[in-house]
């Protein structure tokens, strides 16, 4: 379980890192969408060091209450690996970026209590990876 | 679980850092560094002597002509330059001060940035030390007051905040263009280790910092030294008033003595439940108790019983579930007590409750350490029917304890509060502005909190204190410390 502001941190960078690396791979196997796949790559290296950089600015020597009173489980926020079919991996693409806004909106009401920066700069993240979802949607659109 | 790694392997072998180099104590007698959490060593600290001391405040004096020669702008320079390393090696001194304080990853992460943010305060110098002038104060005369810096500084520092602390100091005394002696806490010397590594790559000129390491002597010797101008220092009420402040009365030094504490956090029955709660905790349980702005008295007023029996219970569940251990293992939320001999006080603290009649609701003598060896380790523990006589209620026990006081309304709080000897900081949880107006008005501390549990003020303000909690006239940190740091002289000049 992830008690800590730390741990969420650590489990953030992990996703968009993850993330980061599936797009550029996409990019390969789409040159049609090479330009939207790297910009996405290079996106989600830009909302890890969003929320490093809020934390890091931000952070206090207090403890985060509202990870005490109610612990995030990764297992709730696993990013899936891709598929062969290029579809497919769109697809899994599509539901990664629907677990990464359930985890961004998770951390962002958990953390409210202390560290203002934090849940704000995750509410941003949401938006950010909302407009994600659509650009996702009409690629998938016109396979 | 995931466990960070940790930056210090093996033992290392402090040494002193003066005139620019790194050289060995003339002292042979050492102190084993043990990490709190883990009990493995993982220093060795000389206990040094006068001469150790001596040798530092003259390099000080003779780099002092001229570093304070040295241009603002220029001064200013090798703070950025210190900066940048400080955020470059920003995770390593977080972790060393895990590893030698015991705080959690998260805690110390945060001493770091506060610490950082002094020195980005001194950076700006410059404009910080302008003085004033006035022309024509009598036709054809024009006088200007001019900030200038007096010499060598010493700083004595605490084992609970082993990199913010000293830093609430050093970097303004240096940027005003003194020249400083730092001894750290014999406890916890590697953060200040690491951060003169820094200051030594960011290439302050030999003898503008120097860094001894001891117990009692260094600090008899920058005490009585005629070559020291002025000595900040931060613990225990009884060092700070009858050792430092009297000694540095006797040799006409200047003196910042900041000290204990027993700080009050006052919750009204129309305050917001989700984020007091979250304050309170944080501010009673965060680094083990062990900050001089930790809450130690819980107050609740009479007006609403319903309240305060929900407030009470929601602290129990939560603080029962704090998870204990080594701080840098990421999922832990409260680490060790610094020291063993820390823990058996505050344990006798605990006793000293139960036996003067207070109820323990909460027993932290009852915690599971995640495996690791016992010995510094302690729960969170809750003190409920406390009375303002009680030892617990009184005395500062520096620990993860919370003693609830009910008393009447607000005005018997604030009379509670100001009957304290302390006046370190004192928070009031209310959504109403007229009890937060009168208890910022009529509370005697220094540092007070409005739905804020630990009233810690930034880099650019003051750290107040007043009674039992600060000896002296100006605090660390902000406009107080250029002062602190620069002698006012006054110029008047007419040209016929």
């Amino acid at each position: 379980m992830l008690r800590t502001t730390s741990q969420v941190l650590s489990l953030h960078s992990h996703i968009e890192e993850k993330q980061a690396k599936q797009y550029s791979e996409l990019a390969k196997r789409s040159p049609k969408h090479l330009e939207v796949f790297n910009r996405l790559a290079k996106e989600n290296i830009r909302h890890r060091d969003m929320a490093l950089r809020a934390y890091r600015e931000g952070v206090t020597d207090a403890f985060e209450v509202g990870f005490l009173a109610k612990p995030l489980n990764p297992e709730e926020y696993v990013i899936e690996d891709h598929g062969n079919e290029l579809k497919d991996a769109l697809n899994t693409s599509l539901r990664n970026e629907e677990t990464v806004i359930r985890f961004c909106l998770d951390v962002a009401s958990s953390s409210s209590e202390l560290i203002p920066d934090l849940p704000e700069t995750f509410e941003r993240l949401v938006k950010r990876k909302n407009r994600r979802v659509v650009q996702l949607k009409e690629i998938l659109d016109e396979l | 679980m995931v466990i960070l790694e940790e930056p210090i392997k093996g033992v290392m072998k402090i040494k002193n850092y003066v005139d620019g180099d790194w050289v060995e104590s003339t002292s042979s007698e050492y102190r084993d560094i043990v990490n709190p959490a883990t009990q493995k060593t993982i220093a060795k600290v000389p206990l040094g002597n006068e001469e150790d001391v001596k040798a530092a405040i003259d390099a000080a004096n003779d780099a002092f002509p001229s570093w304070r020669r040295t241009t603002p702008l220029t001064r200013a320079r090798y703070f950025f330059r210190l900066k940048a390393l400080l955020e470059e090696n920003f995770e390593a001194l977080a972790r060393v001060c895990t590893m030698e304080h015991g705080k959690i990853i998260d805690e110390s992460r945060g001493e770091i940035r506060r610490g950082i943010e002094n020195v980005e305060v001194a950076a700006g110098i410059p404009s910080l030390m302008m003085g004033y002038n006035l022309e024509d104060i009598s036709r054809g005369i024009d006088e200007i007051l001019i900030k200038q810096p007096l010499g060598v500084f010493a700083c004595i520092a605490p084992f609970n905040f082993p990199f913010m602390v000293p830093l609430w100091f050093l970097p303004t005394a240096v940027a005003t263009g003194n020249t400083y002696v730092l001894k750290p806490s014999p406890w916890t010397p590697l953060c200040m280790v690491k951060l003169t590594e820094l200051i030594d790559e960011a290439g302050f000129p030999p003898g503008v910092i120097n860094l001894v390491n001891g117990d009692v002597k260094p600090v008899t010797e920058i005490l009585s030294n005629p070559g020291v101008k002025g000595v900040s220092f931060v613990g225990s009420t009884k060092i700070g008033r009858d050792v430092i402040y009297k000694q540095c009365a006797i040799t006409g030094k200047r003196v910042q003595a900041q000290c204990g504490a027993k700080n009050y956090l006052v919750v009204m029955p129309d305050a917001d439940v989700p984020s007091t709660i979250s304050s309170l905790l944080s501010s009673f349980f965060g680094n083990t108790g062990q900050r001089c702005l930790a809450g130690a008295n819980l107050v609740l007023t009479g007006e609403d019983e319903e309240f305060n029996a929900k407030m009470l219970q929601l602290i129990k569940d939560s603080a029962t579930k704090i998870k204990i251990g080594y701080g840098l293992e990421e999922g832990i939320q409260m680490g060790p007590m610094q020291a063993e001999q820390r823990k058996k006080r505050v344990l006798g603290y605990i006793e000293s409750g139960v036996s003067e009649g207070a109820s323990l609701k909460l027993d932290g003598r009852n915690y599971d350490s995640s495996g690791y060896p016992d010995t510094c380790f302690l729960g969170a523990s809750v003190f409920e029917d406390v009375t303002p006589d009680m030892t617990i209620a009184k005395e500062e026990i520096f620990g993860p304890v919370m003693s609830v006081i009910k008393v009447k309304d607000l005005g018997e709080a604030i009379e509670t509060i100001n009957k304290s000897n302390y006046g370190n900081a004192a928070s009031i949880f209310t959504s109403s502005g007229k009890n937060g107006r009168r208890f910022q008005y009529e509370v005697e501390c220094g540092n007070i909190g409005v739905n804020i549990g630990t009233a810690a003020p930034m880099a650019f303000f003051p750290f107040s204190g007043m009674k039992d909690s600060f000896f002296g006239d100006l605090h660390g940190q902000g406009r107080d410390a250029v002062e602190f740091f620069t002698e006012n002289k006054v110029v008047i000049q007419r040209w016929p």
